[in-house]
């Protein structure tokens, strides 16, 4: 037993490894978790991640959850904690741009505009959710544009049948045939998603930018391992992994 | 008497310490200044009314539906019987969320009754009747469990006595056999209605979230707590009220019966 802790403590202490805990939006969810694995394959270290809507995160960090790492869908649900002094600094590491998906094989959508059309099943994320806010803004673009209707945003809130509390709910919504539309962000129709959604182009001019913002919590018992995390992902390799999960790259 | 032994006292302390802290503090802060114009926010007074009116049919659905299963169950020797009695016990025991995923399979726009209601022009997902069917889908087999030991309480000679002095069937059940299982399924009513207003996994699986519509008191908790604390801890308040008066209504009942 003696002899097993000595070891243990050894191979810890050698690597100068940590276990590194991550709070991440819902949408980093498969980015993060192959980020997760080449980060510990290089480092030894244990990365462990709780992916939720960016704003529970936030909740569970201002009541005194511990966590090493927080990366937030936008800067609503950072900003705050970083005023607040929570985390020291932020860097955004991606951006990201909304997608509309529909079943495949449902003809309920063709074009933005049957958004608006009456009966139709939309589901959205919640306006405090970082999605669901930019989801409003699309369609108040969409809405200004005039080519669409001076109400579309109007229209198309009428038809939301379900508010959810993290975008891979809102996305799951459609994968399970449930509703006719939703909007996610692009990165979520990933390879899986992908077998049972179309996705319905939403031209850049209609969509708001989305930035993700990155930080070490100031409470970070291992921070120079989790400033480690925070390089690898806004390295060449975190990038790398972001980019073939749909994500572009930071500014 | 004598003194009992401090190592229980403390540890008992310890635990009821543990399990009241929490519901303190939490009605510490729900219950604070602001608790009136919250809970006339129309947030709160959605959910509530959300929750009111979609436990109310579950329960009416469950009483409606559950009183005769129950009934059959107790008195009644039929094959298989014990097989549908731990099968109907399933939903209790089964994580909220993998009742929501039977539901969906099965009443969701692509499910097995889905696809054919839905053609027939009758579209569950998203509606109200959907978060009745994930409340009844959970709670039901809590009102059934109380019925039938209610139905077991007594001999069934009274009833048949009953009969013999000329009343009916239903003159029977609704004068002889009603009366005597009520305590039992007063209780099981109580405990389903209190499964239905915590409902939570299945509901927003199945039903969605829309406020107004389907977002009950729990799932309009979570949601608060995404942007404004405040109408998630008057709304935990209220729970907690309620979840009290239900046990208090449980002990009253217990007390009655025994």
């Amino acid at each position: 037993m003696r002899r097993l802790l000595v070891l243990l403590a050894l191979t810890l202490g050698t690597a100068g490894a940590a276990n590194l805990t991550v709070f991440a939006a819902s949408s980093l969810t498969d980015a993060f978790t192959e980020i997760g694995r080449a980060f510990d394959a290089g480092t030894g270290n244990r990365t462990t991640f709780s992916f939720a809507g960016s704003q529970v995160l936030r909740t569970q960090l201002t009541q005194g959850a511990r966590a090493d790492v927080f990366a937030s869908a936008n800067a609503a649900q950072f900003d705050p904690l970083l005023e607040g002094g929570l985390i020291a600094s932020g860097q955004v590491f991606a951006r990201n741009r909304l997608a509309v998906i529909t079943p495949r094989g449902g003809t309920a959508v063709r074009t933005l505009a049957d958004l608006a059309r009456p009966g139709l099943k939309l589901v959205i994320a919640e306006r405090g959710v970082p999605v669901g806010e930019a989801t409003r803004r699309a369609f108040d673009l969409i809405g200004a544009s005039g080519s669409y209707g001076a109400d579309f945003a109007a229209r198309a809130l009428r038809n939301v049948v379900s508010e959810e509390p993290n975008v891979r709910q809102v996305a799951l919504k459609v994968s399970l045939g449930q509703a006719d539309a939703a909007v996610v962000y692009v990165s979520d129709v990933t390879p899986t998603l992908r077998r049972s959604v179309r996705t319905v182009a939403l031209p850049p001019r209609f969509n708001p930018p989305v930035s993700y913002p990155v930080g070490v919590l100031r409470a970070s018992p291992n921070a120079e391992q989790a400033q480690a995390f925070v390089r690898f992902v806004r390295g060449p390799e975190g990038q790398r992994i972001l980019r073939k999960w749909g994500f572009l790259p930071a500014p | 008497m004598t003194r009992p032994h401090p190592v229980p006292v403390v540890l008992s302390l310890g635990l009821a310490a543990f399990l009241l802290l929490p519901v303190a503090a939490l009605l510490a802060r729900g219950l604070g200044a602001d608790f009136l114009p919250t809970l006339l926010s129309p947030v709160v007074l959605d959910a509530l009314r959300v929750s009111a009116v979609t436990t109310g049919a579950a329960l009416a659905l469950t009483l409606a539906l559950g009183t005769p299963v129950a009934y059959l169950l107790a008195r009644r020797r039929f094959p298989g019987r014990t097989l549908l009695d731990a099968l109907l016990d399933l939903p209790m025991v089964l994580p909220p969320v993998v009742a929501g995923v039977a539901l969906l399979l099965t009443f969701g726009r692509t499910g097995w009754l889905g696809r054919p209601l839905e053609l027939a022009g009758v579209s569950l997902a998203f509606s109200p009747a959907a978060v009745v069917l994930a409340q009844v889908f959970t709670s039901a087999p809590f009102y059934i469990r109380a019925a039938k030991a209610g139905f077991l309480a007594f001999d069934p000679d009274v009833e048949a006595a009953a009969r013999v002095d000329g009343a009916g069937p239903w003159a029977t059940f609704a004068r002889v056999t009603l009366p005597l299982a009520l305590p039992f399924l007063l209780e099981g009513a109580v405990l389903a209605w209190a499964r239905s207003l915590g409902e939570f996994g299945a509901t927003l699986l199945f039903a969605g979230s829309l406020p107004g519509r389907t977002r009950t008191v729990p799932l309009a908790i979570y949601g608060a707590l995404e942007s404004d604390l405040a109408p998630a801890l008057v709304l935990s308040a209220v729970m907690v009220v309620l979840a009290f008066g239900v046990l208090f209504a449980l002990r009253a009942l217990a007390g009655r019966r025994g």
